[in-house]
């Protein structure tokens, strides 16, 4: 940050470039973990459990993009991930398309029609919206299992595979873990983007006061319906490729409120503010949610071990993860700033002394 | 002066449930001077503020401002019109930096524009300047909620003025702020005053009232009562009435 000019600001400091030193290495570190996954990975199940975590991280960036940037919670993303799935397996069954294309045009249709569930769904706020946006989630569920000749109905969707017959069960699986990745990416740089530009200065504001952000000229709805817009199309990429991967769809399973929850859960797990949170917290409940149910069989343990954990992040990390981390390691950060910061303030009062002085001899 | 036509309303009207908070107020602003707004607790003068800038939505009644009907705009075409304001409780982005405060408010204008860094070099120069000009630009990298209230007053009035709003309608700027702050504020808005822009204030403070305005509208069960310069104001027995009872 270009700020020596100012007094008591402090241009970057020798800790700031060794933290972001730390950051890139630590950042390059889990990039080649995550590309050497699938070979280090012992046997096929591990490495769909591997395609899984990819599969929530995906989920989860594409639900951040509305929940990190504007605040609003959806518990009903499920809507889009499913319509993704259902319109990528319905186009490459009855429409005939190469299953990559149908990914790209389901998506596409699913963030159309999410234009006027944003419409509709953005005038209200806080707990209203979250009791809307789950609203829509159950409507689809109803439809997909009533409407069993286009979506199979509650006996279920077989997909077509993308790949030849001759490519082996652990193959699909490190293919799909690959593209899980690469949609992830590409959803992070977009998210990175937003986060850079004037449009995502909005967005934060509206997070922080959507008022206050409105009488400073940024049109909130607008805002609010174009990432809304964004999201539902990355969550529906996500849940298309899903579906290419696992080959098969149950209404009940794909507009679950489950599926919409993990979202959540995450995502404020790891942090809504950070770039990566979304992507630590897929990391961390896809890990538990599997352990979980391979500890605890076909019971419904794992949901209670899971709203444990959550109940104590809440507790003890209200912001998630990273953030917790990061103020973690700023504790080691030079004591100067602060002392820096009060003297500044210090200042400040001491140069209102003679203007109050003069207003005083008016 | 300017003979520009500023801020009008006409019949304009609020209720909530029974009470009616603006009662058919028809009010007119004077372009390039510094006005003020009073009158007792619960005369309307906050919900006029709201209906006036999109806030909240009159039930009847019309706005306009330079000649243009702005009658039941949104928030942010009113900003874009030129009105800026702050909020009776200061209200800033608390988990912002100030600096990122200063950058939400920018007369945003297009696609590009909007997709352009929100730390471009332009943004942040002028930012810089103006925290300058309030005094707090050596807290540019604090995040807004750990800076003191009377700070964030001045963060706020400074990210107004970000948007570079010809009217600037101030609620309440000297409410839980000291002294010596209140004597900032006031030499601030008389500079800017002098630079052409027009200060709308409701404010309870009569001493920065009377000795800070032009013009004064007072304001009684949802309408003006009496309006005129200072001097007149305070010797007018209706607003004596409205205030003491008497």
């Amino acid at each position: 940050m270009p700020s020596a000019s100012s007094p008591g600001v402090s241009g970057r400091t020798g800790f700031d470039r060794a933290l972001f030193g730390g950051k890139a290495l630590l950042l390059v570190a889990a990039g080649a973990l995550v590309l050497a996954f699938p070979s280090m990975a012992p046997d096929a199940f591990i490495l769909s459990v591997g395609v899984v975590i990819a599969s929530y991280a995906a989920l989860a960036v594409g639900w951040n993009f509305v929940g990190g940037f504007t605040g609003y919670i959806s518990l009903g993303h499920a809507a889009y991930s499913g319509l993704g799935g259902y319109a990528t397996a319905l186009l490459i069954i009855d429409g005939g398309l190469n299953p990559w294309v149908a990914l790209g045009v389901g998506a596409v249709g699913v963030a159309v029609v999410a234009v006027p569930i944003g419409v509709a769904s953005l005038r209200v706020r806080g707990a209203s919206f979250v009791i809307v946006s789950i609203a829509m989630v159950l409507i689809l569920l109803l439809v997909s299992q009533s409407w069993a000749e286009v979506t199979g109905g509650s006996s279920g969707l077989r997909v077509p595979r993308p790949f030849d017959e001759d490519v082996l069960r652990p193959e699909q699986h490190e293919r799909f873990f690959y593209l899980h990745v690469a949609l992830v990416v590409v959803a992070l740089l977009v998210w990175w983007a937003i986060d850079r530009s004037r449009f995502g200065m909005g967005l934060k504001a509206i997070r922080e006061d959507e008022d206050k952000a409105q009488s400073l000229g940024v049109p909130t709805f607008k805002y609010k319906l174009v990432v809304f817009v964004i999201s539902a199309f990355f969550t529906a990429l996500a849940g298309g490729m899903y579906a290419l991967w696992f080959g098969y769809l149950d209404p009940i399973f794909q507009f679950s409120i489950l599926i919409g929850s993990y979202m959540v859960l995450m995502s404020l797990l790891g942090g809504i503010r950070s770039l990566f949170g979304p992507v630590v917290g897929a990391v961390i409940v896809g890990y538990a949610l599997e352990f979980f149910k391979n500890q605890y069989g076909d019971t419904q343990f794992h949901l209670v071990a899971l709203g444990l954990l959550l109940g104590i992040v809440v507790l003890f990390m209200p912001d998630g993860v990273l953030p917790a981390l990061g103020s973690l390691v700023n504790r080691f950060r030079p004591k100067a700033a602060s002392i820096r910061e009060e003297s500044a303030a210090e200042l400040l009062e001491r140069s209102e002394q003679p203007r109050q002085a003069e207003e005083v001899s008016r | 002066m300017s003979t520009l036509r500023s801020l009008e309303t006409e019949g304009l009207t609020k209720s909530f449930g029974g009470v009616r908070a603006v009662d058919g107020a028809s009010v007119a602003f004077k372009d390039g001077r510094i006005n003020a707004l009073i009158g007792p607790n619960g005369s309307g003068k906050t919900t006029f503020f709201n209906c006036v800038t999109g806030m909240i939505r009159a039930d009847g009644g019309r706005v306009s401002y330079r000649g243009k009907d702005v009658t039941g705009a949104a928030p942010h075409r009113i900003a874009a019109a030129g009105i800026g304001r702050s909020f009776q409780l200061c209200r800033i982005f608390p988990r912002m930096t100030v600096l990122d405060n200063m950058l939400v408010g920018v007369r945003a204008q297009g696609l590009v524009h909007r997709l352009r860094g929100g730390h471009n070099a332009d943004d942040i120069a002028r930012a810089r300047e103006l925290l300058g000009r309030v005094g707090i630009d050596h807290l540019e990298r604090s995040e807004a909620r750990d800076i003191s209230y009377g700070q964030q007053k001045l963060l706020e009035l400074a990210g107004v003025l970000m948007t570079d709003p010809e009217t600037i309608m101030l609620d309440e700027p000297a409410g839980g702020v000291n002294p010596a702050l209140i004597g900032r504020l006031g030499t601030l808005v008389r500079e800017l005053n002098a630079e052409g822009r027009t200060f709308i204030i409701v404010e309870h403070n009569m001493e920065m009232v009377m000795s800070l305005s032009h013009h004064v509208v007072v304001f009684d069960r949802g309408a003006p009562i009496a309006e005129g310069e200072p001097a007149e104001i305070q010797n007018d027995p209706r607003v004596l009435e409205a205030y003491l009872g008497v």
